[in-house]
């Protein structure tokens, strides 16, 4: 594994650019990374200044602190915050089983079931929203008519991300041995679950509910489509009268989204090189499989951290691994180390 | 077609290698309990899923054929693709089109600079980033770019400052142009890192051999690089174009609704279902859009079988 992993990497140290005609000299590249940097980084510079335009061109948080004394945007970020969790909860409670089910029981559907989890990515959320309102008319108010229903779609719509986070959090795990060690000390599924598999996923069940979090806080076109007061929606209104303090709000938004992105993403890859480097040691899995408390969390220590990776993964789109499933299927963020 | 069908006929042997129970339990009713065993693990996903996204997709295809009382009608489809709906569909393609091809072209050149840089650092950076960036939709993004092209934006501003006011050459953000812009900011970090691993698979190897053979640079690139990368692009290309025709968020934020897309039509059509039969002839344009995306599902998947056989 880590031979595989570093290969790309060292590969593409070798050639070095002036040796090969499919690579750009460094003029080039530099002139389109720069460019395409700023068109990165200009909007989001314009929108911080914006934002935080005081009187007379000084740098003020008034705009934001301003904002958060309207109730109204408060109400939407506690709906939101409420939806997320229901969502997050339901996504945990679905898929930490089913990956481990799949995982060690079907393997062979591994391939069936990414398939099934990028389904969302080809219904349009719009189409949804239209199926929504046509085939759950007849559900109870209750569901339909609250917030509820919300977080029961983002689960779905959160899916392609959600479910790879958990899936290379649980393949990383040698979950046979883990369960065999496990009953041959006398433990029973349940203890089996809740002591030695829960902790060594902790960090992908983490970045699996971290990315359904950030998804149902950040979803618009569903929440406004079913006329829901949401923390978008509301930012939306509050938009269309107060611009540079939804336009302040909303960058504050992204940037800590993103900021909680990085650093998992970055943590994720100092962990994995642990990783890589211990992996090595063929006496990893005999260690394993006598699971006691503390190995387990050693365990812990190397397995759980490939599920972070799957957060930076994740967060990328799943077309690219859908592209990768046709080849082996490496995580793509493996491919930077 | 002809390429799955001996990749499924392989996939039971290493399900079966693992099953518990003797081999010659293979195929009989005890396997097949077995079988049936391990299905159940995985309803409540499949129940979950049928549920919420399978059950609503299936009743827009069957309520696009329904008039409002049930019955059946072609009705909602004719509607659906004349007049200003047929207008929508029409502008929905060719916005999606631009920004998927623009920024195919852009992101792959992104990717071959970053190939060609031997930084780590920044491979992390821009990887990590494109993660991030391609994310990127809906309120926040529209917000940013009016802050940056809208009526008061910074560089446009700056570039009526300069002496060239965008607003007064027929550029506005709030048009199909302006969505192209905007588009592409979550476009191109896609195809970065949809590309990026074509293009790192791309040898040098096979560039020495074409140039021992008397290829030039250009002829190295004409001949090799592109037909490489070729179904790669392509692939990534349909990916995009999928993204930025189901994009409802971005678009209505933005525009407010101004630019007429499939799925701001849609979406004005839920918010007025007052009016009967609307809700209809939203369904018929939405299994318009699932045609569409099936389409390009369909031309992905054929392209990416022969981009596949150059990847190992």
């Amino acid at each position: 594994m880590a031979a595989l992993t570093l290969t790309p990497g060292a590969a593409v140290r070798r050639r070095s650019p002036s040796a090969s005609a499919f690579r750009f000299g460094f003029a080039p590249r530099t002139i389109i990374l720069v460019l395409t940097g700023l068109y990165f980084l200009i909007p989001l510079a314009a929108s911080a200044r914006y934002a935080l335009e005081g009187s007379g061109g000084s740098i003020s948080f008034s705009s934001i602190d301003q904002l958060f004394h309207d109730g109204t945007l408060w109400s939407g970020l506690v709906t939101s915050l409420e939806i997320a969790a229901g969502a997050a909860v339901i996504t945990l409670l679905l898929l930490v089983p089913t990956s481990i089910w799949i995982n060690l029981r079907m393997p062979a559907f591994r391939r069936t079931m990414e398939g099934l989890t990028l389904l969302p990515l080809v219904v349009p959320t719009v189409v949804l929203v239209l199926g929504i309102f046509g085939a759950f008319r007849s559900f109870p108010n209750l569901i339909v008519g609250t917030p509820v229903i919300l977080a029961l779609e983002y689960v779905v719509l959160a899916l392609p991300f959600s479910y790879r986070a958990i899936d290379s959090g649980v393949q990383a795990l040698d979950l046979h041995t883990l369960v065999d060690a496990g009953k041959s000390l006398g433990s029973g599924w349940t203890q089996l679950f809740w002591r030695v598999l829960l902790p060594n996923l902790r960090t992908a069940i983490l970045s699996a509910a971290f990315l359904t979090v950030a998804y149902s806080i950040g979803e618009f076109a569903v929440a406004n489509l079913l006329t829901f007061n949401t923390f978008p929606t509301r930012l939306y209104e509050v938009g269309t009268e107060y611009a540079g303090e939804a336009t302040a709000v909303s960058v504050f938004a992204l940037v800590l989204t993103w900021g909680l992105l990085l650093v998992m993403s970055f943590v994720g890859g100092r962990k994995r090189r642990q990783h890589a480097a211990t992996a090595a040691l063929p006496a990893t899995t005999e260690l394993a499989g006598s699971v006691s408390e503390d190995l387990a969390a050693e365990v812990d220590e190397l397995a759980g951290a490939v599920g972070l990776g799957g957060a930076g993964a994740a967060s990328a789109p799943a077309p690219h691994d859908e592209e990768q499933g046709m080849t082996d299927d490496p995580a793509p963020d493996d491919e930077e180390n | 077609m002809g390429l799955t069908a001996p990749a499924r006929q392989v996939r039971p042997s290493p399900e079966e290698a693992t099953a518990p129970g003797p081999p010659a339990a293979r195929g009989g009713l005890r396997h097949r309990l077995n079988r049936l065993r391990r299905l159940i693990g995985i309803g409540p996903f499949l129940a979950y899923l049928t549920l919420f996204l399978i059950v609503p997709s299936i009743s827009v295809v069957s309520s696009a054929f329904e008039d409002e009382k049930g019955n059946f009608t072609w009705s909602n489809i004719t509607a659906s693709l004349h007049g200003v709906y047929l207008t929508s569909y029409k502008t929905s393609l060719e916005i999606s089109a631009v920004s998927a091809l623009v920024s195919a072209v852009a992101g792959t050149l992104v990717a071959i600079a970053l190939a060609s840089s031997t930084s780590r650092t920044l491979n992390r950076l821009v990887t990590t980033g494109s993660g991030v960036f391609a994310n990127t939709g809906g309120l926040p993004l529209a917000f940013a770019f009016i802050a940056t092209l809208g009526n008061f934006g910074i560089v446009t501003k700056i570039l009526s400052a300069i002496g060239w006011d965008p607003y007064n050459h027929g550029f506005t953000l709030y048009s199909a142009t302006g969505l192209v812009v905007v588009y592409c900011y979550f476009l191109v970090p896609l195809m970065v890192l949809v590309m990026l691993p074509a293009v790192q698979n791309l040898r040098s190897e096979w560039f020495e051999a074409a140039s021992i053979l008397g290829a030039s640079r250009r002829e190295c690139w004409h001949r090799v690089g592109i037909p490489l990368l070729g179904p790669a692009f392509f692939a990534a290309l349909m990916v995009l174009f999928t993204d930025a025709f189901a994009a409802y968020a971005t678009a209505e934020t933005l525009t407010q609704g101004t630019v007429p897309l499939v799925p701001i039509q849609i979406g004005s059509l839920i918010e007025g279902n007052v009016l009967s039969n609307q809700q209809n002839l939203g369904d018929a344009l939405g299994l318009g859009m699932i045609v569409v995306v099936a389409i390009a599902a369909v031309l992905y998947a054929t392209v990416q079988r022969r981009a596949a056989r150059w990847q190992h």
